[in-house]
C-alpha cells in the first residue's frame, strides 16, 4: 500500500513538473507584458506586480506600432488558407474516392514535396520573385506558402474523406445527381469537421512561418514573427515591449489551438499515420 | 445529367462493359479536373524551383559581385567537399537533430504512460501540450533567448545563481548554446510526441493486459513485452516526422543564437541560408542547400526501411 502510494506521489511530482516547464516560459511572457520597464528588470525577478497595460498600448499604438504587422500577418494567414483549401478540397477528394490511372504516383508526389528543404525552396524562389517585382508582396509569399499548406491539407484531408462510406455517393448517382453536385451536396457536408481541422492547421502554419518570412517580407509586408526583432538590437532591448509583442502573436494560435483542442489531437495523429503535419 | 447511361444501357451485347468504360472515363476526367489546380501549384512552388535550384548550383553567382558570375559545373560541389565549415555544420545538424528527436521520444513516451495511469487530470495535460507546439518556433525562440536564458536577467539563470551553479553566458558559450537550442526545440516539441503516443498508448486492446496481470508478468516485462511492441509503428512515425523537422529547422536557432557563437549552433540549414542570404553567394548556398535535401533524402531512406523491418 505504502508503495503505491509512494509511487502516484512520485508520478504526480513528475508530472507536474512537466505541466510546470510547459506552461511557465508562456505564463512568464504574459506576466512580463503586463509590467512597467522597472518592473521587468528588477532582481529578483517580480511575480507581485501592480499590472499595467503600458506596454500593449505603446506597441499597437505608440510609435513603430506593431499593428500593420499583426494585419500582414493575418492577411497572409487567411489568404493562404482559402486559397489552400480551395485547391486542397477537390484534391483531397479525388485522392480518397476517384479511381483513375497514375492515383498511386499522384499520392506519392504529394508526399515527396514535403520532402524538399524549405530553404532549397527560398533561394530559387527569392531570384524568381526579384526579377517580376514580387519580393515584399502578399501574392509573393502566399504563393510560396502553398508549398508546404497543400501537401500538408491534401493529406489531412484525404484521411477524412477517407471515412465517408462509399454508400453515400452511390446513392446520390443513383438518383440521377452529378458528379460534381454529389461532391458538394452530399460529401463536403460529411467533412465539415475535417475541414475545420484543416483550415485550423493551414492557419497556424501559415502564422507560424518564419524563413520564408524573413526573406521575402519588406516594409509594405512584414509579419508579426519578423517585426518583433524590432524590439531587440544589440544597444537595447525593450523588454516589456517584446513581451507584450511576443504575446500578441501568439494569442491567435492559442486561442484556435485551444478552441479547436480535442480535433487538434485527433489531426495530429492522423496527420502521424499518413505523414502529414510539419514544422 | 443521365443521357450517357441511357444510350450506354440501350446497346446490346458489351452493354455492361461500355456503360463501365464511360463511366470510368468520366471518372477519369472528373478527378483531373478536381487534381489539377492543386498540382499546378505545387508543380509551381516545390518541383520547378526544385529544378531551378541544383540548375543555380552549377553557377557562381554573387549578388554581391555579379560581374563575376558564370557557369562553374559541379565546381560549387568540388568546394564543398573541402569546405571545413560544411562539414560542422553538418555534424551540428546531426547532433542536433540525433539529440532532440531521442529526447522527444524518450521524455514524449515517459510522460505518456505516467499520464495514462493517471485516473484524474489527463486533460490538463492535454490542454497544456497543445501550447507550445502551436506556438511560432521564431516566438519560442525570443522568448528563451531573453526571459529565460539572458544572463542575470532570465529566469534559467536566476535559477542557477540561487543553485550555486552561478551566472552562464547561456547562448555565448559554444557547448552551453548548443545545448540551450537543443533544450528549447525539445520544449516546443516534446508535446507533439507526447500527445501521439498518448493516443496510441489509449487505443492499445485492454485484454492483453488483462491476460498479462494474471500471468502476473512485472511492470517492466508489460511494458517491454507489450507496450513497446505494440507502440513500435507510432513510435517510429513520430521518429521519421521529427527527424525530417529537427533536420530544417531554422526559426528557433535563428533567433536565439543565429548560429552562433561563431559556428556553434550552425546547423547546415541554416549555413545555407547564411551563405545564399547573409553573404549573398546563391550559387554556393544552393549547392548546399542541394546537400541537404541528399542529407534528407538519405536519413529517411533508412528510417523508411526501418519501418520496414521487423
Amino acid at each position: 500500500m505504502t508503495a503505491k502510494r509512494l509511487r502516484l506521489i512520485a508520478t504526480m511530482i513528475i508530472t507536474l513538473v512537466f505541466l510546470l516547464a510547459w506552461v511557465f516560459p508562456i505564463v512568464w511572457s504574459v506576466l512580463n507584458s503586463l509590467k512597467t520597464d522597472q518592473d521587468v528588470l528588477a532582481y529578483p525577478p517580480k511575480l507581485i506586480f501592480q499590472p499595467t497595460l503600458e506596454a500593449y498600448r505603446d506597441v499597437l499604438f505608440g510609435s513603430g506600432s506593431i499593428l500593420p504587422s499583426l494585419i500582414s500577418s493575418f492577411v497572409i494567414s487567411i489568404g493562404t488558407t482559402i486559397i489552400t483549401m480551395l485547391m486542397a478540397v477537390p484534391a483531397a477528394y479525388a485522392l480518397a474516392r476517384l479511381r483513375f490511372r497514375g492515383k498511386k504516383f499522384a499520392g506519392f508526389y504529394v508526399l515527396a514535396t514535403q520532402m524538399l528543404p524549405p530553404v532549397g525552396i527560398i533561394i530559387p524562389y527569392f531570384l524568381i520573385l526579384r526579377n517580376i517585382g514580387w519580393i515584399d508582396t502578399y501574392q509573393g509569399i502566399i504563393l510560396i506558402y502553398l508549398s508546404f499548406s497543400l501537401p500538408f491539407a491534401i493529406w489531412l484531408l484525404v484521411s477524412y474523406f477517407e471515412d465517408i462510406p462509399f454508400e453515400m455517393e452511390e446513392a446520390a448517382y443513383l438518383d440521377g445527381a452529378s458528379r460534381m453536385r454529389t461532391l458538394w451536396r452530399i460529401i463536403i457536408p460529411q467533412v465539415r469537421g475535417g475541414i475545420s481541422v484543416t483550415i485550423v492547421f493551414v492557419f497556424l502554419n501559415a502564422w507560424n512561418e518564419f524563413l520564408f518570412a524573413v526573406v521575402l517580407s519588406g516594409n509594405t509586408v512584414r509579419p508579426v514573427t519578423v517585426a518583433m526583432f524590432n524590439f531587440v538590437s544589440v544597444e537595447q532591448t525593450l523588454w516589456a515591449k517584446l513581451a507584450a509583442v511576443s504575446v500578441l502573436a501568439m494569442l491567435p494560435v492559442v486561442f484556435l489551438g485551444v478552441i479547436a483542442q480535442k480535433n487538434i489531437v485527433k489531426g495530429l495523429t492522423v496527420g502521424a499515420v499518413k505523414g502529414g503535419g510539419r514544422r | 445529367m443521365k443521357p450517357a447511361i441511357a444510350t450506354a444501357g440501350t446497346a446490346t451485347g458489351t452493354a455492361s462493359g461500355d456503360l463501365g468504360q464511360v463511366l470510368a472515363q468520366r471518372e477519369r476526367r472528373f478527378a483531373a479536373a478536381l487534381l489539377a489546380p492543386a498540382f499546378l501549384a505545387l508543380l509551381a512552388t516545390t518541383t520547378f524551383p526544385l529544378i531551378f535550384l541544383v540548375w543555380t548550383s552549377a553557377f557562381r553567382m554573387d549578388l554581391a559581385m555579379p560581374f563575376a558570375d558564370g557557369f562553374v559545373g559541379v565546381e560549387n560541389y568540388r568546394a564543398l567537399l573541402s569546405d571545413d565549415r560544411f562539414w560542422s555544420s553538418l555534424l551540428v545538424s546531426l547532433v542536433y537533430t540525433g539529440a532532440t528527436v531521442a529526447l522527444q521520444v524518450a521524455l514524449g513516451l515517459a510522460l505518456a504512460l505516467l499520464v495514462m495511469d493517471m485516473k484524474r487530470g489527463q486533460d490538463w495535460f492535454r490542454v497544456v501540450a497543445i501550447l507550445p507546439v502551436v506556438l511560432s518556433p521564431a516566438v519560442v525562440g525570443m522568448i528563451w533567448r531573453t526571459f529565460m536564458l539572458a544572463p542575470e536577467f532570465g529566469i534559467v539563470d536566476y535559477l542557477a545563481i540561487n543553485a550555486g551553479i552561478g551566472s552562464k553566458n547561456w547562448l555565448g558559450d559554444p557547448l552551453l548554446a548548443m545545448i540551450s537550442v537543443i533544450v528549447i526545440h525539445t520544449w516546443q516539441w516534446t508535446p507533439f510526441a507526447f500527445m501521439v503516443l498518448l493516443a496510441s498508448l489509449a487505443s492499445l486492446p485492454e485484454d492483453i493486459y488483462e491476460a498479462a496481470r494474471l500471468d502476473r508478468a512485472t511492470t517492466w516485462q508489460r511494458f517491454r513485452r507489450i507496450t513497446l511492441p505494440l507502440l513500435r509503428p507510432a513510435i517510429v512515425m513520430v521518429v521519421i516526422m521529427r527527424t525530417m523537422v529537427a533536420l530544417t529547422a531554422f526559426a528557433a536557432i535563428f533567433t536565439v543564437t543565429g548560429g552562433g557563437p561563431g559556428t556553434a549552433t550552425e546547423i547546415l540549414n541554416l549555413y545555407a541560408y547564411r551563405k545564399s542570404f547573409t553573404e549573398l553567394s546563391i550559387g554556393y548556398g544552393s549547392a548546399l542547400a542541394v546537400a541537404l535535401l541528399i542529407v534528407t533524402l538519405l536519413i529517411s531512406g533508412v528510417l523508411f526501411a526501418l519501418r520496414r523491418a521487423k
